[in-house]
């Protein structure tokens, strides 16, 4: 029999435990105590993410959303807690990048000199894995993100919105337990946004993956996650989770969404007062 | 976005791309065609200040008789084994410049400190003028073909180790952090993701490095004497006032210059700019 905490730990395929990040940086005094500003960026975030959840964080910028991501995905360390993932301290494997964990950057950060299809191959070869079955799987995700006739062009050639969905056929080509995804879809035009979460929501439903998604757009968190993570830029932590009790496949513009939409508006009130707030507010209707 | 909307097949794709290429090989005949014209055009020039009596013929020969010791030089062999003996001098000294060049880039690129002093120094002796080695080789290394390779090699090496340092140093870190984020690390990271990246930057300074290594091969031919070699023939034809040799001589080097550079690197730079994204200006 499993203890009840290991049991947590196998349904929780990813957990944030106490994590806090701090940033130093040079303040030009005198003596040692003045010389360095402290600048919390994280304060003791906790979250757990069930395996095959889609979590979204939202929050204006400076609320330490991307940065707590990156620390998810290895490439920022933490000042102190730790990322566990199946209950395994990812501490203990950094020598050896895992690729469970596979982050969508927001300028989608495709190799220029590879066609779609060996972008998408990349980290196959990175890992070994020949020749003919890599590209077996490369043909099966670009397919997924209906790119087959634009497998051999160069990543110059697509929009922005095709170069995202590369990305995701990228990421999805490595198997990982969880995407990570960074503002993906912030520097695409209404539609081809709109378009592309339509077709991560059935991405999500066909491959069960777990998903963290952030972003500063509100209805775009709502719209998509199972659960929103608000985060607050005072104190550097949740300021609240929504459950999004919607069923997949859903519906993008459902009144529920706006509903939930104008709650989080609400609740983050209290950033209005500063620019910050007015950022927040502004993205959450198209 | 129509693209992104419809998602279906895109049969124009295929067809632009087609068109563009095609664009562009009748831009290369129309080039053809300006540089026949204007070389027509020059040894006009030439003959009719030749015809004008203006510089006794010892001084300054008709294209005739440049075209008579182009055929003697190239009937006799000399033609031959000079332009040979010189490229093989090139590829030699210049092949070792390219590795030397990007080891100490690579070595910059690690040793950040060492990265900044040494390119502050590398931009400065680039400048200098590569004839200046020249005596310097000669008392060090002798009046042979070692002393030419250093000379070639002291005068390119730092175009290489710039461009090296400056090309893998100015890698957008989102490249790096994406593969480090697909698993590669170490050598894939370097082999996968850096020489790549950097490839357009570096092809450009192996380009000005292969300028500055012609310059300084013939100068160094001329100067150290060579046996043999298309810079022999300079010193050869100055000593013994050959001037149709002499400017037999000059025409071949320009020609293999105008075609590395205009045939080779150009194909090449423009080859690997186009496909990686950086020819931005079509439609």
């Amino acid at each position: 029999m499993l203890s009840k905490d290991e049991s947590q730990s196998l349904q929780n395929i990813l957990q944030i435990k106490n994590v806090s990040k701090v940033y130093y940086s040079n303040g030009g005094g005198d003596s040692v105590a003045a010389a360095y500003n402290e600048h919390v960026v994280l304060n003791n975030v906790n979250i757990d993410i069930k395996n095959g959840e889609f979590v979204t964080i939202v929050g204006p910028s400076g609320c330490g959303k991307s940065t707590l991501l990156n620390i998810v995905a290895g490439i920022d360390r933490t000042h102190s807690g730790e990322i566990a993932i199946y209950g395994q301290s990812t501490d203990s494997i950094t020598t050896d990048v895992d690729r469970n964990r596979i982050m969508i950057f927001q300028e989608a950060a495709l190799f220029p000199w590879l066609t779609v299809r060996e972008n998408v191959e990349f980290g196959l070869k990175i890992a070994n894995v020949s020749k003919d079955k890599r590209r077996e799987i490369a043909i099966h995700y670009i397919e997924m993100v209906q790119l087959s006739d634009f497998a051999d062009a160069y990543i110059h050639q697509l929009s922005g919105g095709m170069k995202q969905r590369v990305a995701i056929a990228r990421a999805l080509a490595l198997n990982p337990k969880i995407l990570l995804m960074d503002e993906p879809f912030a520097a695409l035009d209404v539609r081809t946004r709109q378009l592309l979460q339509k077709q991560l929501l059935q991405i999500h439903q066909s491959t069960k993956k777990t998903v963290l998604f952030v972003t500063h757009n509100i209805t775009e968190a709502v719209a998509l996650g199972d659960r929103v993570i608000l985060m607050s830029p005072y104190h550097e932590n949740i300021k609240k989770e929504f459950r999004i009790n919607l069923r997949h496949p859903r519906q993008l513009n459902h009144p529920i969404v706006d509903a939930i939409t104008k709650e989080i508006l609400q609740e983050s009130k209290d950033f209005e007062h500063n620019e910050i707030g007015d950022k927040i507010a502004a993205t959450a209707t198209f | 976005m129509k693209l992104e909307i419809k998602l279906q097949p895109q049969p124009h794709f295929k067809k632009q791309v087609e068109k563009e290429r095609r664009k562009i090989k009748r831009i290369d005949v129309d080039d053809i065609g300006h540089i026949i014209l204007f070389l027509a055009a020059l040894t006009g020039i030439w003959q009719l200040i030749f015809s004008l009596g203006i510089f006794p013929k010892i001084s300054l020969p008709s294209p005739a008789m440049v075209a008579q010791s182009f055929a003697v030089l190239f009937a006799n062999a000399t033609l031959i084994t000079s332009i040979g003996m010189t490229m093989w001098r090139l590829v030699i000294s210049f092949s070792i410049s390219i590795f030397l060049g990007v080891g100490v880039g690579l070595l910059m690129v690690r040793f950040r400190s060492f990265g900044k002093t040494m390119s502050s120094f590398a931009v400065g002796l680039q400048s200098f003028p590569s004839i200046a080695w020249v005596p310097f080789a000669i008392l060090l290394i002798g009046l042979n073909d070692f002393g030419i390779f250093f000379v070639v090699i002291m005068s390119s090496i730092f175009s290489v180790m710039t461009s090296t340092y400056s090309g893998i140093g100015n890698i957008p870190t989102i490249y790096l952090r994406a593969a480090e984020n697909m698993g590669a690390n170490g050598l894939s990271l370097f082999r996968f993701v850096m020489i790549p990246a950097a490839t357009p930057s570096l092809i450009v300074g192996i380009r000005q490095a292969w300028s500055f290594a012609w310059h300084a091969l013939i100068g160094a031919e001329i100067l150290i004497a060579a046996s043999v070699g298309l810079g022999h023939i300079l010193l050869v034809g100055r000593e013994f006032q050959l001037m149709d040799q002499i400017i037999a001589s000059m025409i071949i080097i320009f020609a293999i210059g105008f075609v590395v550079d205009r045939v080779v690197f150009n194909k090449l730079e423009d080859k690997v700019r186009s496909r990686w994204g950086l020819n931005q200006t079509k439609e």
